[in-house]
């Protein structure tokens, strides 16, 4: 098995000017890598810079710097008319179904028109597609014609899905798909992915603030810091035994979902305000919460090293072994 | 125990049901702004009174039997009658026709005004908020140095250039209409940009062109809309005071604004000839502004239905 991995970040970063000189550091460095058929869990604090990560992997921003490789090929240079093949196999479910939708379009205008931009068979032939994606997410063929405000949030992120689909891509954002919806609505919407993931052997990267449930969907998940990628490895392994100190503190403030099973391991209550991505602090960004913090955190910016197969960003851990 | 499991198992399913079943009746923005705009009392008569006004416009000259030249002599400032509904001015010249001659002109004013803002006003706004960055700032200035000078210099000076008439007036009025309708389109263009459904556009390869057309343009039509309903009793009230400066559309044509500055001078003894034109403004520049007024109420869609 030599094939390429679907996405490769390597060093990616997104800077955004803003008012007065300063520089908003949104996504800062990461490296990281999906594989085809995997799903990749992003979790962190709100602001931390998930979206940005993922826009910027979809080119709706530009990246600062850093390289973007998608099946192999490096797309990060690429134009935006250069981009459109890529399209094709590159989608996004964004967070908000009630702004993802443009109010002035009815679902079949919605779900049609990415093979409209792509020019992509007859309009018998692209009518017959939406009667069958709209079925495949599980809404009523007679939807159609009727316009997004009439559907409630789970049903309009159930649209947003079908337009993913409309180009068959192999590998898709879901930029916090459920965060906007009901409880009993998040599980159906996290199904419908999971089988469209079995059928057709796409990807996600999959952002979201609940550990718990990003490691039931996720293969690997990486952990986000003020833009940093803090701790990344299995699933598994990042959820049982974290490393980082973020991680562990993330980790035991998400509920528990069988109280029987209670952990062992104390409640890390995180303290102290986040910094703000304006100003990054020099050394560690998490030096100013962290309960291990020291001189060379604050001082040096820790570098990701490999640690019992997977990767972390912390001066705990040095190079395959625990410093203390 | 099972049966009961079962049963609350049930339950369960019923009600996400009823949680994913269509949120709101089934209603098309459309439809709901047209139903506010129809309970709006105000809107609805200035509607009615514009489509009687455009009516009479259009026909009234092709059924009257006199023309806006025509001349009587033998009946000079008659009072009204049934052959003159109006009266007659100095020259003998049927009053009521005249004014519907004068409702063509000023509608005509306002039709081009229209379709100038539509036109350039949103196109030029669109742009320049959908590309932001240098570009924008650079449309921006521009904008701003057109509107700096006083849209009245605009249409003196292309009087003195192509002389005074309807056409002249159009040009000047229409030379910085515009502005505010590319700025307000500008600024809805730019918060609208930033919206994941652009994002989404974006994302399944939409050209720049397709986004802000078919995207973006279309979720501000209720601000263009109203907007121009309001920018057209503008053009007609600098077009008649134009004219009734005696700068503006010059004789035998003539423009409401024409005919009370005609009037004007035997407006002690046949004040009712210049209070026609007059009031024919009025009521045409009311019409337009409570027609705006609704029409900014029932497409606004932050406005709850
Ligand atoms: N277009 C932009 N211009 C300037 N700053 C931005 C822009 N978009 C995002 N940011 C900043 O970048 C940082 C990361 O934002 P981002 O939206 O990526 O966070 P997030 O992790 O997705 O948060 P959330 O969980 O709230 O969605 C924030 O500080 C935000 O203010
Ligand atoms: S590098 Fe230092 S401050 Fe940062 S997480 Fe590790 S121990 Fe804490
Ligand atoms: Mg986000």
């Amino acid at each position: 098995m030599n094939e390429k991995p679907l996405l490769e970040l390597n060093n990616l970063s997104k800077i955004f000017p803003v008012k007065g000189g300063k520089k908003v550091h949104a996504v800062n460095n990461v490296s990281l890598t999906l594989n085809k058929g995997e799903t990749l869990g992003i979790v962190g604090e709100s602001g931390c810079g998930k979206s940005t990560m993922g826009r910027t992997i979809l080119k709706i921003y530009e990246p600062t710097s850093g390289q973007i490789l998608f099946h192999g090929e490096d797309i990060t240079k690429l134009s935006r008319k250069q981009m459109l093949p890529y399209r094709k196999k590159m989608q996004m479910i964004f967070q908000d179904p009630y702004a993802s939708l443009n109010p002035r379009f009815t679902i079949g205008d919605i779900i049609e028109e990415p093979m409209i931009i792509h020019k992509i068979g007859t309009p018998e032939e692209r009518k017959a597609k939406v009667q069958d994606l709209i079925e495949t997410v599980g809404l009523k063929p007679d939807h159609i014609r009727r316009y997004p405000h009439e559907f409630s949030g789970g049903q309009r992120q159930r649209i947003g899905i079908a337009r993913t689909l409309t180009l068959q891509p192999d590998f898709i954002v879901c930029d916090e798909p459920i965060s906007a919806l009901d409880v009993s609505i998040q599980a159906q919407i996290i199904n419908l992915l999971e089988k469209i993931q079995r059928e057709t052997g796409i990807s996600y990267l999959f952002i979201a603030h609940d550990l718990g449930m990003v490691h039931h969907i996720s293969h690997k998940i990486g952990v986000m810091y003020l833009g940093n990628l803090v701790e990344y490895g299995s699933s598994d392994d990042i959820y049982k035994s974290p490393l980082h100190p973020y991680t562990k503190a993330l980790i035991s403030a998400a509920p528990i979902p069988d109280p029987n099973q209670s952990r062992a391991k104390s409640r890390i209550i995180l303290e102290g305000e986040v910094p703000s991505p304006l100003n990054p602090p020099p050394g560690c960004a998490f030096a100013g919460r962290c309960a291990y913090a020291t001189e060379e955190c604050r001082r040096e910016k820790p570098e990701m090293v490999d640690f019992e197969g997977r990767k972390v960003a912390c001066f705990l851990y040095k190079a395959g072994k625990k410093v203390k | 125990m099972d049966n009961l499991e079962a049963k609350l198992f049930r339950k369960l399913e019923t009600e996400e049901k009823n949680d994913e079943f269509i949120a709101v009746e089934s209603q098309t923005f459309l439809q709901a702004a047209m139903k506010n705009f129809l309970h709006n009392k105000r809107a609805l008569a200035g509607a009615i009174i514009l489509v009687i006004v455009i009516l009479l416009a259009i026909f009234g000259p092709m059924i009257s039997p006199y023309s806006y030249e025509t001349m009587d002599t033998t009946l000079k400032n008659a009072s009204p009658s049934s052959a003159h509904w109006f009266g007659t001015d100095k020259f003998g010249r049927d009053i009521f026709v005249r004014i519907l001659y004068g409702a063509r002109i000023s509608l005509m004013v306002g039709l081009v005004a229209a379709i100038i803002n539509l036109v350039i006003g949103t196109v030029y706004g669109g742009i320049s908020g959908y590309i932001g960055g240098k570009t924008d700032m650079l449309m921006m200035r521009i904008v701003d140095i057109i509107y700096s000078v006083p849209a009245m210099l605009y249409i003196v000076l292309i009087m003195l250039i192509f002389g005074a008439s309807v056409t002249s007036v159009m040009i000047g009025i229409s030379i910085s209409s515009w502005i505010d309708m590319a700025r307000i389109v500008r600024q809805e263009v730019r918060s609208l940009k930033e919206q994941e459904f652009a994002m989404a556009a974006f994302v399944i390869g939409a050209s720049g062109k397709r986004i802000l057309f078919k995207h973006l343009l279309v979720n501000t039509v209720g601000q263009i809309i109203v907007t121009v309903t309001l920018m057209v009793p503008q053009a007609i009230f600098t077009e008649a005071w134009l004219s009734f400066l005696g700068v503006g559309i010059s004789a035998p044509l003539a423009s409401w604004g024409t005919l009370a500055q005609d009037a004007r001078a035997l407006i002690e003894i046949f004040p009712m000839q210049t209070a026609y034109p007059m009031l024919a403004i009025c009521i045409t520049i009311f019409a337009f502004n409570f027609v705006g007024e609704g029409l900014g109420t029932a497409l606004d869609p932050k406005a709850k239905r």
